[in-house]
Parts: structure tokens; C-alpha cells; sequence
């Protein structure tokens, strides 16, 4: 339980209150307050850093860790298929408080925005104590430790290309049992150029390579089998892959 | 810790706790519109503006929010006026329970301030994190499109009644439906239907004005001092025994008052369904047992001071737990060699607990196998049905206190007041006379609150420490410990003649009543009943067991029975048509019962004392009318295009309508009971009082409406007071379809009798015969012209000449149980490649004899349609090997939200009901009885493929298309 709350004026100020033993980083706090299960008894609150906001630049959109998912859903520079991720990512009452930092943190095993991420390739810039660094997301979600004691900053990602997503699910907007999003380079569809990712194939959502669907082995749950994520992950794959092999954005 | 907010314009320096989340603190500084609806966020119920930004104050903590702006419903209106967003709330009648109402104000608040033109899309997405379980979504978007037209300075479109021309003429109609506001409550008059000046007309709610200023109305909102707050430690096994409980530490814990379990709390034998004395058997269940049945179980009761020393208590308490095998299924509960779950030798009523069988029901009209002889083919198929959840977004509530003659007086979110009265009086050694419930505004029950559930918890806890005691039950606690729908497997088997008409039809179901008894008798009687009496058959059988099992228990659900039986039978019935090659609904027209045909499985499970010698008959059908305006509106002829079919542009796409019909009843004919009692006011206002409990139905505003037209007043002069057992009169509850024709019919005889006392003295003070004299528009009005008020009339009765109050006391019991009928239809795509099924449209057409209030009525059949939709498609409590639920909360459970709803369209079939107030019959559960077939059917259409068990999930229908 939380006995102490840090809101923190400056980064560095903030960096040293994460090092704390038992310190939680809180960005929106829609996963951390969720959570009754959680540990850590100190909650250090980014809201004071300025951390929010998003920039466009030579084919690069820059956004600040602090973004909030509804800012994404609505920012003009932001892909539309990412936009719409972020929408799907949270009901209206959860994206005004939920942010972009606060998503790759929770590391939700089917959030469809992660996927997103992933296929444009996303870079994630962490602060530590001595450095600021910079990690794929693909790394941290393959590596949650990279994140340790430090704070994310900003997430990067191309803003050109030709992107689509699919998905299967029990509704509409329910967290889909898989989801595959794809992204080509605006350079074209050449081999290598294509970055496939999905969820509801592995632990967390992950970069496939398409010609290995047949060697996932998902997890299954009440709402799909292994078996079953198996062969939608070959359909929406494919689905995605048409898309954006025709250079439609989706 | 300090925290500074400025609240609604207001700086105010609140003290809080580091974890306290925003919507504990703002509630304890008096913002009761911040309501709780789950701990995670997803029901948004306790949605506020954090510098105007919508955001759920139960994921935020109150510490984040520390030097900003909070905007509240407390905001938005001052005493006597109403925002615009607030207005249009009520016209449209956005508003069932009002719960989570103010929630979705301020979501359009948000929105509009900064879009003041949203499309429709956009409204779906700004209200997309408020679950609504009640109306369906429909009315509450439009009222934001209504608002933000207003406060645009647009004229907003006219909300009439859109009366349809009838089709079962054959003459060509000349409304044309689509021109028609998706809001307008669409109307199919008849013409024998009394021209009525209240009634018919869509009065807004009566208690609109407190609900939708968010205003303190509920079990929650009650404020009390030194009020202890109560936990429950629940089972962690599906099936233990318990050795030993060491409650000494948790005695221990300073703050702790009360532990309460089987060790020191009176076994006494009960059954905790909200039902009329005496209550159906078996007796199979006591406050505190040494043995759990499920997780989710009762083992102990704490009461303490603050929410966190109870739920420490409940980690001190040390239980040793006997591990037994457990059983889930209701077919292996009942085989050779199951776990016994009821071992107890003081349990009472049940069938054969050894065999884990509670109840074996039969009943038939005759000899089956003559049936079966007489057959030309025979059909039979098996059909499993599912376990899911009310999910009310209150969930159950009760406080309790000793008042100052020492009577306990417990407030609880309840359907059934005076059952739980009676029920829990023998459990806490109280004389019914020392005990007053009281049911204030409820957040929704759909049959989950008709149950005496936590109040014995809350009075034992208050009897044990002298304080006052509230317990809530968290989302995941409403899940596992409450109640569910039971599962069914059913069988049908038809015989029909070569013409196509049933010779014989035979109904066999195991049903799942899980760890206890409660509703399981009555609502597979009632499974029955709906099986075997909307269709015509020379000879009919019933055989049903019912098993206890380690599942969390089923009680009533909305639909009691009839969603499980009718799902089975209209999918039955649609592949039977389809093996003879007949039409669907032609073939189920064939059989389906008519006006003056006997319902006679009826007279076999009847559950109220009525007349077994007098066949039920059907008194009046709207059938024929709905389905043809279902099908109109639907556009029915197009399940024969190949084309429309198999779109050629979507090539793994199929399209797909399907059908079903449904009947239910209309109350427990010789059992459900409604008392009412209206007195005048010296101003010519009444006071309505009534023990029919309002779930959010608008029940309150149609009993008000119902008092009005006999006494001539607009609702605005009848005051409601609804449901407190030393006030009101009784009332069996809320359950049954049941409140406006039982209840309604006793307002109806109590207000006549008001009447007849007002026109006694008006035809005194005008001279005239008592016979001449009309009551309208709050006066009596003799033929002459000659008039005089009610306000008149009452300031002489009450005050200067043969003093007396005007007031009557009446009472209603009904020896028949009229059906509604409906025409169910439902458009879906499915992904052949996937399995996905998308929901496109719902259209339900009902005959509910005269509605009432026509814009309540719609909003149960809309919400009604989407709670039945969730029940076919997505909804489903999902279990582990251990039997430890998986999904206790929305999203894994999942409910349909605003931005994902198919169109819905409801069309109201009026027929003029002999037997009822105003020739009304029953709306609140028909709309539970046939979205899963009609989808079931329309998978079918669109894929040839015919699936036995609900949800249709992606992979179950991607695998029923693998094995076609």
C-alpha cells in the first residue's frame, strides 16, 4: 500500500526518488491504482516533469512519455493507425489519465498500442541516474529489467510509411484474442522492411516473423485455445500483410 | 497528508491518505455523485472532470489530483434549475436507474465543451468508458446529441410517440419508420385501446429530478456516525470442510469489533431467495456453515473501524480447511460417484442430496409416446447453456443500525423489502416487528438483489457490536459471492405431423443450481412453463432435474428461466422448419399460441395457489403484428439474396437475419401481491405509497401515472414513496414481470376509491349528482361545466365541513398470468475465417398490452435486448480447474459498451390486455428471451452452420464451421 506520495519537480529529483527501495512510478496511475495487489509503499508521480507532448520532425514523431493516451488519439502527427490503437487502447474515462510512458510500463499482455509500437519500430528513451539512453521497445518488452530504476522519457517512431491492423475479438472493442499489426517503411515493401506484431500469441505482445507463425505457441485462456491464436495469427497476419503490401493505409 | 482541490469552482483543503483514492475522498467530503461501480475504473461510474478532462476517480489517486480543478454533478445545477445536458438527460429518457448517471453527464459535458457538434461517433466514444447495463445506450447518446444541439441554440427535434400503421391489415402503410427519430418510442396502436389522458403518454420519471442531479438517493449515500465498516473472508476452495477458524488475532487487532462465523453465530436453517412465504425448498443453507460450497463461500464477518483493519482482520483470521473433491458440471454432479455436497443432516426439502439431485420436476398433459406415435417425423436435440452474470453496476449494499427504540433498521439495495424482513427476522432471533427495511434508489438488480444476501451479515454484525454496520460488496465479491443465471443442458424432442404441426413435444433439462438451493426450483419451473406453452401441442412432458454443483450459486436473473428454455426451443424449432422445408416463421406460426388457445403446462407448474381446475388461457396477442413489423423493419426478404448473403466485395464475410419468437408471463398468478395507499393533500397533491420497489425501471413514474389518470392529476401532483416495511403497504417486490400489473392494478383500486371520495364531496359543493362528474386537470368538472379544484375539495374534507381524509388503502392479486409476446430479430456478419460474429442490428417488436409509458417501455425492451445480447455473444463466467472464477471483472467479463453497439430498434405492439390496469401486461423480461436464438438462427442463415451452445465466442463458432 502506498504511505507516501513524491511529486517530484525535476527530473533528476525524480530519478533519485525511483531509486528508493520500494518506490512506484506512477505516470497516469490507471494500472498502479488498479491494482490492489501492488507493491511498493512509495509513489513517485511524474505529472510535474513536462514530460507530455509530441513532435514531429523529418519523418519522426517524438512523444513525450507523459502523453496522454486521449492527446495521442486526437494529435494530427500521430500515424492513424497508431491514433486508433491508442483509442482502442482505453475506454475515453481511462485515456484522459492513462500516458504512453504508463502503457510500456504496464506491459498489458494484449495492449494493442504495445503491438503497434512494435511494428513501427519504436524507440523508448530512458533516463537513469547517470545517462540517458536509448532501447527498442522490442528490447524492453524482451527485457523488462532494462527499465530498472530509471524513467522513460519519450517514445519514438517514424511517422511515414503504410501501417494496418486487424484483429479478432469476442466485440468490437473488446481486447482482441489476436491482434497483428503491420509496418512498411515508406521506401516500400523490399524484404526486411516489413515489421509484423501481434497479440495474444505470446506472454506480451511481440514482433513475428511471418514465416514463422507455425512455431508460435500462444498461451491459451477462456476466450482461445493455443490451437486456435495459432490460426488467427496466420489469418490476420496474412490480412495485414495484403493490406500493406498494397500500400493502403489501413 | 493535505491535499488542495478546487471542487466545482470551491478551493477546498481536504486531508487524505497516500493510497485514498479521488473518489474515496470526494466522497467523504460530500460529493455523493462519485459513485462506486467497481475498484479498477472500467464502470466509470465514479467519472469526474479533472481539469475538464473525464477521468474515473477510482484509478486516480486523490493525491494526483492535489492542485487541480475536479468538477463534480454537484456542479453543473443549482437547487430548482437544471443544465441543458441535465433536460435533455430526461426528455429522452436516458435514465433508468440513475446511477451512473451523473458519470455520463459530465462525460458530455467534457465533449461538448470542446466539440459543441459531435456526430453520433463521437458521443459513443466520449461515453465509452461509463458502463450502462440499463438502457442500452441508445437514449443517453442521443441525449447528448439533444443537449449539444440546445446549447447550440439549435431547435432540437421533437420527441413524440411515432405511431406506426398496423401491416396485419395487408394495407399499405404510410409512415415510413426510417423518416422516424431514432428516440421516438415507436408505437403500434390498437384501435380498442380508451383514449386516456396520463396513461399512454411519456411522462418523464418521477425521481428523475434527484437522479440526475446525481443527488444523495442511494444505499451508499447514507452518512452515518461511528458506522463500522463490515468484510466478508470468503472460501478460497470449491468444496472443504472447515476443521478449525482461530479468530484471536483478529479479535486482537485494535479497531476490530465483531468476527462472526459458524463458531459463534446460531445455526439457523434458511433459503435465501426473495420469495413468498413459505419460501420454496430446500432449507439448505444457514448465515455461517463448517462446510464451503464454492469459492467465493461465506466463512467469517468481520466489523472494524476503517476498511483496511477489517480486510487485515480477515488475514488474521486462521482457517484449517478439509479439501474435498469438488463438481462443476451439472450432468456429472448427478452421476454415480460424485462428491456429496450436502452431507448435513439438518438440511431440509431436498430431493435426493445423496445424488446430489435438489429437486426432480415432471409434469405433462397426457401420454407422450401417443404423442410421438402420432408423429409423421421426430426431432430431438440437445442444447447447453451457460452460467453469466446481473452485474448491476451498484452492487449489493446494506447498512443496519438500532434506532432509538432499539428496532433494527436496515437500509439495503433490494427487490424484495418485505421478503427480506420476514426472512432474516428467524436468523437474528428478532421478532419481525423489531425490524425495518427500507429500500432507497437502486443501481439496477435484474434478479440478482431478489435475495435476502448480506443483510442477515450486516444485522448480525450490528446486534453483536451495538453500532451501526455497512458492507458493500466489491465488483469481484458481486461476482463470486452473489448470484448468477443457471446453467442449463436441455433437450427437445418434437413430433410433427406431415403439415408440419407438433404432435407431441417433450422438454428434458439437467439445470445447474450450483452450491445452494435459492431460485432453483422456481426458475426451472419456469424453464418449463416458457418451453412448453408457446407452442401448441396436443401432449407436452416436462422432466427436469436440478443439481447442486460447487459453481457459485444461480439465483433470479432477469428472464427467470425463460432466456435458457427459449434459446433451446427457438433453435429447435428452427431446424426442424428447416428439415421439412417449410419457412421458419411460417412453420412456428402453424403452432405458436393464439388468443383462446390454453396454456395447458400451466395448470401442471404452477407455483402460486391458483385454481388448478381453471385452464390458463391467452387473452390477448400482439404475435402476428410484431413479426410483421419486426420483419419490416429488418428488411427480413433479404436473408434470401445470395447476394446480400455473401457480399462479393468482403469475401470472408457472411451475412445473416434470424428470427426468433418469445412469450413470457406476466406475474405469479395466485402468488405476487402489490399494496398500495393514496391520500390526498390540502393542496390537491397525493401521496402515492407503495411496497413495489423501483429497480430503475421506472416502475415508480408508471404507478404514479396510473394514480393520476383515475384521480385527474398530472404525475407532478402525485408524490411516490416506495418500499419501507413500516411505511408502505406490503409488496411481494420486484420480480415476475410483475409491478405494473399487480401493483399498478392495486393503485388503480386504490385510487378509484380516492375518486369516488372526491367526487362525493365535489358533487356537494356543485350541486350536482355524483354520476355527471369528471376528474381532470386537478378538478372535478361537472357536465354542466361547473367546476371545482381538488385543492378545493381537499381544504374542505381535511378542514371545515365533515371532516375526514381522503385516502384508500387497496391490495391486488391476479388469478392469470397474461403472456406478452415478442418478435425478436437480429442481424450479424461472421468471419468464416475467424469465427468473429458482428452484431449489426437487434429489432424487437412486443405486445405488452398497452404500455403504460411508452418511453420507459422502449428503454427495457432496448437495455433488456442488450443485456440478452451479452448473454449470446460475450458474456461468460469463466473458471479454472479449481473453480476459482477467472474473470471477476469487466473486460475479461465482458459487457457491451457505447461505441461498439449494433443499431437497436424496439417497436411496441399495443393490445388491449383484459385482466390489466389500463390493459397493460408485462415489458421488463420478454426482452431477456431472444436475442440468442435470433442470433443463433442468423448464424445459421449466414454460414449453414447451427451451433448448441451460448456465447457465440470467435473460436466456438470458428470450430462448429471447421466440423461443417
Amino acid at each position: 500500500m502506498i504511505t507516501e506520495y513524491f511529486r517530484p519537480l525535476t527530473l533528476e529529483e525524480a530519478l533519485a526518488l525511483a531509486s528508493r527501495p520500494d518506490a512506484v512510478i506512477i505516470a497516469g496511475g490507471t494500472s498502479v491504482n488498479a491494482d490492489a495487489g501492488r507493491s511498493g509503499a512509495n509513489a513517485v508521480d511524474l505529472q510535474a516533469l513536462g514530460l507530455e507532448g509530441v513532435e514531429s520532425r523529418n519523418g519522426t514523431i517524438r512523444i513525450g512519455a507523459m502523453t496522454l493516451l486521449q492527446d495521442l488519439v486526437e494529435s494530427d502527427l500521430v500515424p492513424d493507425v497508431l491514433r486508433n490503437l491508442a483509442r482502442r487502447e482505453a475506454p475515453s474515462t481511462i485515456r484522459n489519465a492513462a500516458t504512453i510512458g504508463g502503457t510500456i510500463g504496464a506491459m498489458d499482455p494484449e495492449s494493442e498500442l504495445l503491438a503497434g509500437l512494435l511494428a513501427y519500430g519504436a524507440i523508448v528513451t530512458l533516463a537513469t541516474a547517470d545517462s540517458m539512453t536509448d532501447h527498442s521497445l522490442n528490447d524492453i518488452l524482451s527485457d523488462p529489467g532494462l527499465i530498472g530504476r530509471g524513467i522513460m522519457t519519450a517514445v519514438t517512431a517514424p511517422s511515414t510509411g503504410f501501417a494496418a491492423a486487424d484483429r479478432t475479438g469476442r466485440t468490437p472493442m473488446d481486447r482482441p484474442i489476436v491482434m497483428a499489426v503491420a509496418h512498411v517503411s515508406a521506401e516500400g515493401a523490399s524484404p526486411g522492411s516489413v515489421r509484423l506484431a501481434m497479440t495474444g500469441v505470446a506472454p506480451l505482445p511481440v514482433i513475428v516473423d511471418s514465416e514463422r507463425i507455425g512455431d508460435l505457441d500462444p498461451p491459451s485462456d477462456f476466450r482461445g485455445s493455443s490451437e486456435y491464436r495459432r490460426r488467427l495469427a496466420s489469418v490476420l497476419a496474412a490480412r495485414v500483410l495484403t493490406t500493406v503490401g498494397g500500400g493502403e493505409q489501413a | 497528508m493535505k491535499i488542495t482541490l478546487t471542487i466545482n469552482g470551491v478551493e477546498r483543503s481536504l486531508s487524505c491518505k497516500p493510497h485514498e483514492s479521488l473518489r474515496t475522498v470526494l466522497r467523504r467530503a460530500g460529493y455523493f455523485s462519485v459513485r462506486y461501480g467497481s475498484d479498477t475504473g472500467e464502470t466509470g461510474a465514479a467519472a469526474v472532470l479533472v481539469d475538464g478532462r473525464l477521468i474515473s476517480a477510482d484509478v486516480m489517486l486523490a493525491a494526483q489530483a492535489d492542485g487541480h480543478d475536479v468538477k463534480t454533478i454537484e456542479g453543473l445545477s443549482t437547487v430548482g434549475r437544471l443544465h441543458p445536458i441535465q433536460e435533455a438527460f430526461i426528455e429522452t429518457g436516458a435514465i433508468q436507474s440513475g446511477y451512473s448517471t451523473p458519470a455520463t453527464i459530465l462525460a458530455a459535458k467534457a465533449l461538448i465543451d470542446r466539440n459543441p457538434d459531435p456526430t453520433e461517433e463521437e458521443v459513443r466514444d466520449a461515453l465509452s468508458g461509463i458502463l450502462d447495463r440499463e438502457t442500452g445506450y441508445l437514449r443517453p447518446v442521443h441525449a447528448v446529441m439533444r443537449a449539444a444541439a440546445v446549447m447550440r441554440g439549435d431547435e432540437p427535434d421533437d420527441i413524440g410517440i411515432a405511431y406506426l400503421d398496423p401491416l396485419e391489415d395487408g394495407e399499405r402503410p404510410d409512415t415510413d419508420p426510417a423518416q422516424i427519430s431514432e428516440i421516438a418510442p415507436r408505437v403500434v396502436p390498437s384501435s380498442d385501446v380508451p383514449e386516456t389522458r396520463v396513461v399512454g403518454h411519456a411522462t418523464p420519471k418521477v425521481d428523475a429530478i434527484k437522479l440526475v442531479k446525481g443527488n444523495p438517493a442511494f444505499t451508499d449515500d447514507i452518512d452515518l456516525a461511528g458506522i463500522l465498516v463490515a468484510k466478508v473472508l470468503y472460501s478460497p476452495h470449491a468444496h472443504a470442510r472447515i476443521v478449525s477458524i482461530d479468530d484471536s488475532k483478529a479479535r486482537a487487532l485494535p479497531g476490530v469489533h465483531a468476527v462472526l462465523h459458524h463458531g459463534n453465530v446460531t445455526r439457523v436453517r434458511y433459503a435465501s431467495g426473495g420469495q413468498s412465504y413459505p419460501n420454496p425448498l430446500p432449507y439448505d443453507q444457514v448465515s455461517f456453515d463448517d462446510k464451503v460450497r464454492y469459492v467465493g463461500d461465506r466463512v467469517a464477518a468481520v466489523a472494524a473501524d476503517t476498511e483496511e483493519i477489517a480486510l487485515a482482520a480477515l488475514d488474521l483470521i486462521d482457517v484449517t480447511y478439509d479439501v474435498l473433491p469438488a463438481v462443476f458440471d451439472e450432468n456429472e454432479a448427478i452421476a454415480e460417484g460424485a462428491p456429496v455436497i450436502h452431507d448435513e443432516s439438518d438440511m431440509e426439502g431436498a430431493h435426493d442430496p445423496s445424488r446430489n439431485i435438489v429437486h426432480h420436476l415432471k409434469a405433462d398433459t397426457g401420454d407422450i409416446e401417443d404423442g410421438f406415435a402420432a408423429a409423421d417425423r421426430i426431432f430431438e436435440q440437445t442444447h447447453r447453456v451457460h452460467q453469466v452474470q446481473q452485474t448491476p453496476i451498484e452492487p449489493h449494499i446494506a447498512i443496519s443500525k438500532w434506532d432509538s427504540d432499539e428496532r433494527l433498521v436496515i437500509t439495503s439495495s433490494t427487490q424484495v423489502p418485505f421478503h427480506v424482513r420476514r426472512m432474516v427476522a428467524p436468523l437474528l432471533g428478532l421478532p419481525v416487528k423489531r425490524i425495518r427495511i427500507i429500500k432507497p434508489r437502486i443501481g439496477g438488480g435484474f434478479g440478482v438483489k431478489q435475495e435476502m444476501l448480506i443483510e442477515d451479515i450486516v444485522g448480525h454484525l450490528t446486534i453483536a457490536t451495538g453500532r451501526p454496520v455497512r458492507l458493500e460488496l466489491t465488483r469481484e465479491e458481486e461476482f463470486v459471492s452473489s448470484r448468477t443465471r443457471h446453467p442449463q443442458t436441455i433437450t427437445f424432442k418434437s413430433g410433427v405431423d406431415a403439415e408440419g404441426r407438433l404432435t407431441a413435444q417433450e422438454m428434458r433439462i439437467t439445470a445447474n443450481t450450483g452450491a445452494y438451493g435459492t431460485h432453483g426450483l422456481t426458475v426451472q419451473l419456469v424453464s418449463g412453463l416458457r418451453g412448453l406453452s408457446s407452442y401448441n401441442s396436443p401432449v407436452k412432458r416436462f422432466d427436469c432435474k436440478v443439481a447442486y454443483t460447487n459453481i457459485p450459486v444461480p439465483g433470479a436473473y432477469r428472464g427467470y428461466g425463460a432466456p435458457q428454455a427459449l434459446f433451446a426451443l427457438e433453435s429447435h424449432m428452427e431446424d426442424i422448419a428447416d428439415a421439412l422445408s417449410m419457412d421458419p416463421i411460417e412453420f412456428r406460426r402453424l403452432n405458436w399460441t393464439k388468443v383462446g388457445d390454453p396454456l395447458d403446462i400451466a395448470q401442471k407448474l404452477g407455483e402460486g395457489d391458483q385454481d388448478a381446475s381453471v385452464m390458463p388461457i391467452v387473452t390477448s396477442s400482439g404475435l402476428e403484428e410484431a413479426v410483421l413489423q419486426g420483419q419490416r423493419a429488418i428488411g427480413w426478404e433479404r436473408r434470401n439474396n445470395p447476394e446480400w448473403v455473401q457480399p462479393e466485395d468482403r469475401p470472408n464475410i457472411r451475412r445473416g437475419l434470424g428470427f426468433a419468437m418469445a412469450m413470457h408471463g406476466t406475474a405469479i398468478p395466485g402468488l405476487d401481491m402489490g399494496g398500495a395507499s393514496l391520500k390526498i393533500n390540502d393542496d390537491g397533491s397525493f401521496n402515492l405509497l407503495v411496497g413495489a420497489t423501483d429497480l430503475g425501471t421506472g416502475s415508480d413514474t408508471v404507478l404514479a401515472q396510473i394514480a393520476a389518470e383515475v384521480v385527474g392529476v398530472s404525475t407532478n401532483d402525485v408524490i411516490v414513496y416506495a418500499s419501507d416495511t413500516d411505511m408502505t403497504p406490503f409488496d411481494t417486490g420486484a420480480y415476475a414481470s410483475s409491478t405494473t400489473y399487480i401493483s399498478g392494478m392495486a393503485v388503480k383500486h386504490a385510487a378509484e376509491d380516492v375518486r369516488a371520495q372526491i367526487v362525493a364531496r365535489a358533487a356537494e359543493i356543485l350541486g350536482v349528482d355524483a354520476e355527471s362528474i369528471d376528474l381532470h386537470s386537478g378538478a372535478a368538472w361537472a357536465s354542466d361545466e361547473s367546476t371545482v379544484t381538488l385543492e378545493t375539495i381537499a381544504l374542505s374534507t381535511l378542514h371545515q365541513a365533515g371532516q375526514h381524509q381522503i385516502m384508500a388503502t387497496a391490495s391486488y392479486v391476479s388469478p392469470e398470468s397474461p403472456p406478452p409476446y415478442a418478435a425478436q430479430f437480429a442481424e450479424v456478419e461472421v468471419d468464416i475465417e475467424t469465427g468473429q460474429v458482428t452484431v449489426i442490428q437487434l429489432v424487437m417488436a412486443v405486445d405488452c398490452g398497452v404500455p403504460i409509458n411508452p418511453i420507459t417501455s422502449a428503454g427495457q425492451v432496448e437495455g433488456g435486448m442488450v443485456q440478452a445480447l451479452g448473454y449470446g455473444h460475450c458474456e461468460e463466467m469463466a473458471y479454472d480447474e479449481e473453480g476459482r472464477m477467472v474473470n471477476a471483472r469487466f473486460g475479461p467479463y465482458k459487457i457491451y459498451r457505447s461505441d461498439e453497439m449494433p443499431r437497436l430498434e424496439a417497436i411496441l405492439v399495443q393490445t388491449m390486455e383484459p385482466s390489466g390496469p389500463f390493459g397493460a401486461k408485462a415489458i421488463a423480461e420478454i426482452p431477456k428471451d431472444g436475442v440468442a436464438p435470433a442470433m443463433r438462427n442468423a448464424i445459421a442463415n449466414a454460414t449453414g452452420v447451427r451451433i448448441a451452445n451460448i456465447p457465440f465466442t470467435p473460436e466456438r463458432v470458428w470450430r462448429a464451421l471447421q466440423e461443417a
